[in-house]
């Protein structure tokens, strides 16, 4: 069956999926949750599929998935790279950052929960330990390019780099700026050039890369 | 920055190689949002971030060839400021008051510098290091210059050879008011330090820098 994503069109998790099925060619049936104002995702229907009650859920015929990690390894089965290199190293890097994205959705995702819906959060210590993170992969950034790597784990891009770039990108929406961070605006634009790319409110794909409107063609 | 009785108008805006052709980066002047951008060919502009149409930031906009485009209505400025196109209107010439505001952009020594149109004096001398990183911190530049005692003030930041990251390092501090409170730091070391051990260092030295302030 072609896999159907449970889906909210705002939410950074849910974009994670869309964009790794985007970048490696997999179609997925999307299935529009009504999160917010409905909470659909709270209702029985849904609980019957995931009891946790939140988004996305990933059923891949098999499968039922409900976190969006596990989501990006069950897309990139198939297509070598984006695991990691195959060795050892690049294989605990990608867990390493995995873990980290759960990190950047406590801190800045919240933040933007709190600040688009409204939702409670303690908003000063979410941007707090948001800017503690966009400061790690900031300074992680700096000395993979001195090694002449442009992404997290090596110099081609891995599920680990899907998994953190939505929240990052999205942090102006939780009132963090990204103005001080040049190696992160570097890494952003290197995902955005990437085949593939798909937008989402918030994030945009390069506009340079489209071609400039024919003079005259109104 | 006033330092040590000597003035200049110029206040380092980042690294060179962070800003890379086709792109537009915000910048700040003393005060005032810049859009920084560099074109295709490398033309390298530090205008004021507000687009002559509806006063968008310039900086959220997109670098096409050698023009700096608005995200907002897609007028398009060339190099030299005038605006050369406005898509709502394919087949009108912009009149030449339509421009972008610039501001006096330079670069030597692998940064990149700024200073208010035509009152620029000479560019800050940091030769003989090699650029590092940008980082911000939460303090203003005078509290830190005051942690970094071993460090002197020169026109643009503070310099001086200091131990860092459990290194001895020339190090120059390129300092740059952000709002808010922050300052930018762009950090240059000896061409023979380890570029590891002094980000770390300064990682560091940002954190000691911030719990003093807070406290
Ligand atoms: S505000 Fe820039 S084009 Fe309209």
């Amino acid at each position: 069956m072609t896999p159907r994503l449970h889906d909210y069109v705002l939410s950074a998790s849910c974009y994670k999926v869309r964009l790794m099925a985007a970048l490696v060619g997999v179609r997925l049936d999307l299935v529009a949750v009504d999160f917010h104002p409905g909470r659909e995702h709270k209702g029985p229907a849904f609980r019957a599929l995931n009891p946790a009650g939140t988004l996305p859920v990933l059923e891949t015929g098999e499968l039922v998935l409900t976190e969006s990690t596990a989501m990006l390894v069950w897309l990139a089965q198939g297509h070598p790279g984006w695991t990691g290199d195959g060795s050892r190293s690049a294989a605990a890097q990608v867990q390493q950052w995995l873990a980290f994205s759960a990190r950047l959705a406590a801190s800045l995702g919240m933040a933007r929960l709190h600040d688009m819906l409204h939702f409670p959060a303690d908003i000063d210590g979410c941007r707090l330990a948001g800017i503690d993170c966009l400061r790690e992969v900031e300074a992680h950034l700096f000395e993979a390019r001195l090694a002449g790597r442009l992404f997290l784990t090596g110099d081609r891009p891995t599920i680990a780099d899907i998994a953190c770039f939505p929240n990052v990108a999205l942090a102006p929406d939780g009132g963090v700026g990204l103005e001080p961070y040049p190696g992160i605006r570097l890494w952003m634009r290197a995902i955005r050039s990437l085949p593939g790319f798909i937008e989402m409110p918030g994030i945009h794909r390069l506009h340079e890369l489209r071609p400039a409107p024919e003079r005259g063609a109104a | 920055m006033k330092t040590g009785g000597r003035v200049t108008n110029w206040v380092a805006n980042g690294l060179s190689r962070d800003v890379v052709a086709g792109v537009v980066v915000p910048g700040r002047w003393q005060g005032v949002d810049l859009a920084i951008w560099r074109s295709a060919t490398g033309v390298l502009r530090a205008w004021k971030d507000r687009c002559p149409h509806r006063g968008m930031r310039l900086s959220h906009g997109f670098v096409r060839g050698e023009g700096l485009s608005c995200i907002y209505h897609g007028w398009t400025y060339g190099t030299d400021g005038r605006c050369r196109s406005i898509p709502a209107h394919p087949d009108l010439v912009p009149p030449a008051a339509i421009r972008a505001e610039a501001l006096d952009c330079a670069e030597a020594d692998g940064v990149i510098w700024v200073a208010g149109a035509g009152e620029a004096g000479p560019l800050p001398a940091v030769t003989g290091l090699v650029p590092l990183r940008s980082l911000a911190l939460h303090a203003l530049p005078g509290q830190i210059a005051a942690a970094l005692p071993g460090l002197r003030l020169f026109p643009g930041g503070l310099r001086g050879v200091v131990v860092l990251g459990g290194i001895q390092t020339s190090l120059c501090l390129l300092l740059q008011e952000l709002a808010r409170g922050q300052t930018m730091i762009h950090a240059l070391c000896g061409p023979q330090d380890d570029p590891v051990a002094v980000s770390r260092g300064l990682e560091d030295l940002r954190r000691s820098i911030e719990q003093g302030v807070a406290a």
